[in-house]
């Protein structure tokens, strides 16, 4: 929860920077007798926790939706007996992989095979520092955001180049090039996707990117004027995931399932509890970039007016603040339950396909959208953010 | 220059195409989500099996003739017959019979030819076992009847879809008293028989029960 005041968006500020747990947490150390430095190493490991609790529990409950929604598609039950409606399955899931035994192949290389999946969820539950649920409930909002998940994202395909080498099987090098090749072919047009919002919003902060949306509400939303950034995003951002009908690299009808063939007990549960964490994280930020991340569909400063309560006042502060986190777990929420019937609706597509659609269709579109948003940038100073 | 232009139309085209036919299976997909699900809870709740349901044979040894019939036309001479000719009585003394169902292929072939009716086919189906000696079954555990689905009350049975009412499709919740769709075998020659009466019964030709058919 560390606060930085900025100037440029001090006089924006719906909710104002009137708590800062980092500060309280370590003043009321320091009247103990803790020394600041002291203060400061015990303070560091409780947003770490949170983080991790966040994205575990993200997880979870996408992993249930998951089970639930692909059997609703197809007409079955789903989880039923564990817990009401089946919801403590996936803690059972990961207890059964948790208490599994751990096996490395023989002529497998130890350690690459073991560095492999924890390259693979170490960036990415990173990059949950620059995931914004509300004006200062983020763990850091650092100027460069949302390029440093660009750059975090593209460590994930050397773990799983690793884990595939190292595995010393067939299929996991076959599945491990495929996400290679998948990931470094998408991360581009994703790239220039976000270049066109960062032209927009004149930060690359998420912070800042959410509030130059939330001037009017829904109206305001970067999805109308970047309908097409946002689609090559959310495409782009299936493929990242390795999600259907991009799910190429585990293929299990060709490749059994590709780079995690040779993956069992805890370190198979570390790709698995990957992939989920990076799809809720995909649709988080989907929110944030395009659909106005924690903001109302009507601005809450309206709210508060009609009902005559100023905006700084507690209760408009709390409420604006649960609504906050609730708008945005609900957008991403949303948008897996949008990941998950497009799982049973399209199929797979064939690797030339993969790599004719990143290359040749979403690429020069996203270079066209960026030089498009740019040109109206110029045109329509007011409506793109001049 | 023209050229371009049209490349660059129906490559628009395509996408268009292609995003629609995409928005076309995602409603698919949504719209069964609202439909109720058709599973049934195994072990739970059984389906009823059509009365004409192939299962394991029952066999009623004391009817049998020893006759043979039942292992030639079997596809595979499955069913072995264990008797001696008594010379006293000149008759043949069946010992024992047995069918391995870890190998029959539940044909029927040996029900429909056997000249005594001590074959039969029953609804048991669950025959999996631990050792597949075990489903070599003899003369004893043949003439075992399953427990029926429908009176077991540890289970609940469901109808199968063409056994339910008009226009059902879910077999859960339907009463037992409601009749399946269309007559029964039996209301069917009911109304057979009052239809004919008028006429003389022998004289009923094929083509007016033809016709009655087609009603």
């Amino acid at each position: 929860m560390k606060m930085l005041p900025n100037p440029f968006t001090a006089h924006l500020a719906l909710v104002s920077p009137g708590i800062d747990i980092e500060l309280s947490f370590n003043e009321f150390l320091q009247d103990l007798g803790v020394s600041p430095e002291l203060a400061h190493i015990l303070w560091l490991p409780l947003p770490m926790f949170l983080v991790l609790i966040a994205a575990i529990i993200g997880v979870l409950v996408t992993v249930w939706l998951e089970r639930k929604i692909s059997a609703a598609a197809q007409q079955r039950i789903g989880p039923e007996y564990a817990g009401a409606l089946g919801i403590l399955q996936p803690m059972a899931d990961g207890l059964k992989l948790l208490v599994k035994e751990d096996i490395i192949p023989a002529k497998a290389d130890g350690l690459l095979f073991t560095l492999g999946p924890v390259l693979v969820l170490v960036p990415v539950i990173l990059s949950w520092l620059i995931v914004p649920f509300g004006q200062n409930l983020l763990i850091s909002n650092v100027g460069i955001g949302i390029f440093l998940w660009i750059a975090l994202s593209s460590i994930q395909p050397i773990g799983l180049l690793m884990s595939g080498y190292a595995s010393n099987n067939k299929y996991s090098l076959l599945g491990g090039l495929r996400a290679a090749a998948q990931s470094i072919s998408y991360e581009i047009p994703l790239a220039l996707a976000v270049l066109a919002v960062v032209m927009m919003s004149n930060s690359l902060s998420t912070v800042d990117i959410v509030e130059q949306q939330n001037s009017a509400g829904l109206l305001s939303w970067n999805i109308w004027r970047q309908p097409i950034g946002f689609l090559i995003f959310w495409i782009c951002a299936l493929a990242e995931c390795e999600r259907l009908p991009f799910d190429l690299p585990e293929a299990e009808e060709e490749l059994v399932a590709g780079y995690q063939t040779e993956y069992a007990g805890m370190k198979f549960a570390l790709f698995y509890l990957g992939s989920y964490i990076n799809l809720v994280l995909s649709a988080l930020l989907v929110s944030v970039l395009y659909l106005g991340g924690w903001g109302f569909p009507i601005p809450i400063e309206w709210f508060a007016e009609w009902i005559g309560e100023p905006i700084s006042s507690p209760i408009v502060q709390v409420c604006a603040g649960s609504i906050g986190i609730g708008m945005t777990v609900l957008k991403a929420y949303l948008l897996v339950f949008l990941a998950i019937l497009l799982r049973w609706t399209t199929p797979r597509v064939r690797i030339d396909q993969l790599l004719d659609l990143g290359w040749k269709f979403l690429l020069p579109i996203s270079l066209v959208n960026l030089l498009f948003t740019a040109a109206l940038k110029l045109a329509f100073p007011i409506a793109f953010g001049g | 220059m023209f050229g371009f232009l049209k490349k660059v139309a129906d490559y628009t085209r395509d996408a268009v195409d292609a995003a629609n036919y995409l928005f076309q299976g995602l409603s698919v997909t949504f719209d069964h989500m609202g439909r109720r699900p058709v599973t049934v809870q195994y072990p739970y709740e059984k389906l009823i099996p059509s009365e004409r349901y192939r299962g394991r044979i029952h066999y009623e040894f004391d009817k049998c003739i020893a006759c043979e019939v039942c292992v030639r036309v079997c596809p595979i001479n499955l069913p072995v017959v264990d008797w001696v000719m008594n010379k006293e009585t000149k008759k043949k003394e069946l010992r024992n019979y047995s069918i391995d169902f870890g190998v029959c292929i539940f044909c029927g072939n040996c029900v429909e030819y056997c000249p005594t009716n001590c074959l039969s086919m029953t609804e048991e189906y669950e025959l999996s076992t631990f050792d597949r000696h075990s489903l070599n079954f003899d003369n004893v555990a043949l003439g075992r009847l399953p427990t029926s689905v429908t009176t077991d009350p540890s289970i609940e049975p469901l109808r199968e879809l063409g056994y339910l009412p008009q226009g059902v499709i879910e077999p859960h919740g339907i009463p037992a008293e409601e009749p399946r769709a269309g007559k029964l075998p039996s209301e069917m020659l009911e109304w057979l028989n009052q239809n004919s009466r008028p006429q003389e019964s022998s004289e009923r030709t094929n083509e007016s029960v033809s016709l009655e058919k087609k009603d």
